[in-house]
């Protein structure tokens, strides 16, 4: 799984609270997906540079997050501010989390593939509608662009446009490992949303009943 | 306050992985390592930094990447 540079959904905004955390994958890279308790969320490497433990298994304090491990804790730039077997200790600048840009539009938390990239990436996807829920497929991130594009539209922004349940609909692809694919879901107007659900969880089950080229070459 | 101190690892060493890790954790703890005899068997190497982060160096030295193995650290002049 080749990494093509640009802006995915890894999250819905809502299912990230003030003060959690939750832990995601894009092209098999492992991110933590938190937010602080004034409201602002943050996507980093899910490791914290002392022992590599997955900081989404830590605890966020205030605007910090804080390492489950030794409690490392790290301010919103991702910068340790703490030390608690060093409590007299001026941390180095050079313990920090690599970040990844990320932005909150239509309901969704996206982020730039660009890990630890200084300069700013070219502005994000901005759908318009309600973030309903998201899915995840047993199939290719390929494999499954390519089964949307028989009944969805490719659109520049890099989501899906089409309709479940007569609703219209967004649907962003997140590359989550080789084998698996996570599907966010935009209702982009009016629509029973529990419809909606009931036929997204329909296309992922056709998705994964239907064999890959592959498999049917076999 | 900086200190300075000569460690000592005695263990196995494969010379090129063990240099880049101490290179990777001096970076990562703002600490100056400076390696002189890196072989299979012992690794000298002077650091300078503060005391704690050249305790953690230490540490993480001690416990070395997965294909070394440290079976023993001690500092220059503190014995073993």
């Amino acid at each position: 799984m080749n990494l093509v540079e640009g802006w995915y959904a890894v999250a819905i905004a809502d299912d990230i609270e003030p003060g959690t955390s939750a832990g995601t994958r894009l092209f098999d890279r492992e991110l933590v997906v938190w937010r602080d308790l004034a409201g602002v969320s943050h996507v980093w490497e899910d490791r914290c540079p002392h022992r590599g433990m997955r900081l989404s298994f830590g605890f966020v304090r205030g605007n910090h997050i804080a390492c489950l491990y030794h409690g490392w804790a790290y301010d919103t730039a991702g910068q340790c501010r703490a030390i608690p077997a060093h409590p007299d200790l001026a941390v180095p600048e050079t313990i920090k989390v690599a970040t990844y840009h990320s932005v909150e539009a239509g309901g969704l938390i996206l982020v730039h593939s660009s890990l630890g990239a200084e300069a700013l990436p070219p502005p994000a996807p901005a759908p318009t509608g309600h973030a309903l829920r998201s899915l995840y497929v047993d199939l290719a991130p390929d494999v499954v662009a390519e089964r949307l594009l028989q009944d969805f539209t490719a659109r520049d922004d890099g989501s899906y446009a089409g309709t479940l349940a007569g609703a219209p609909v967004l649907v962003f692809l997140q590359p989550f490992t080789a084998t698996r694919t996570g599907l966010h879901l935009v209702l982009a107007g009016p629509g029973d949303a529990v419809a909606v659900s009931a036929a997204s969880e329909a296309l992922r089950n056709a998705f994964e009943a239907s064999p890959t080229a592959l498999e049917a070459a076999e | 306050m900086r200190k300075r101190v000569e460690m000592v690892f005695l263990g196995d060493f494969e010379p090129e992985s063990f240099a880049e890790f101490m290179r990777h954790r001096a970076g990562r703890l703002s600490v100056s390592a400076v390696a002189g005899r890196i072989d299979a068997t012992r690794v000298d190497v002077a650091v300078e930094g503060e005391p704690d982060l050249v305790d953690m160096f230490e540490m993480a030295c001690s416990l070395g990447p997965i294909d070394c193995l440290v079976r023993e650290a001690y500092r220059q002049g503190q014995g073993r």
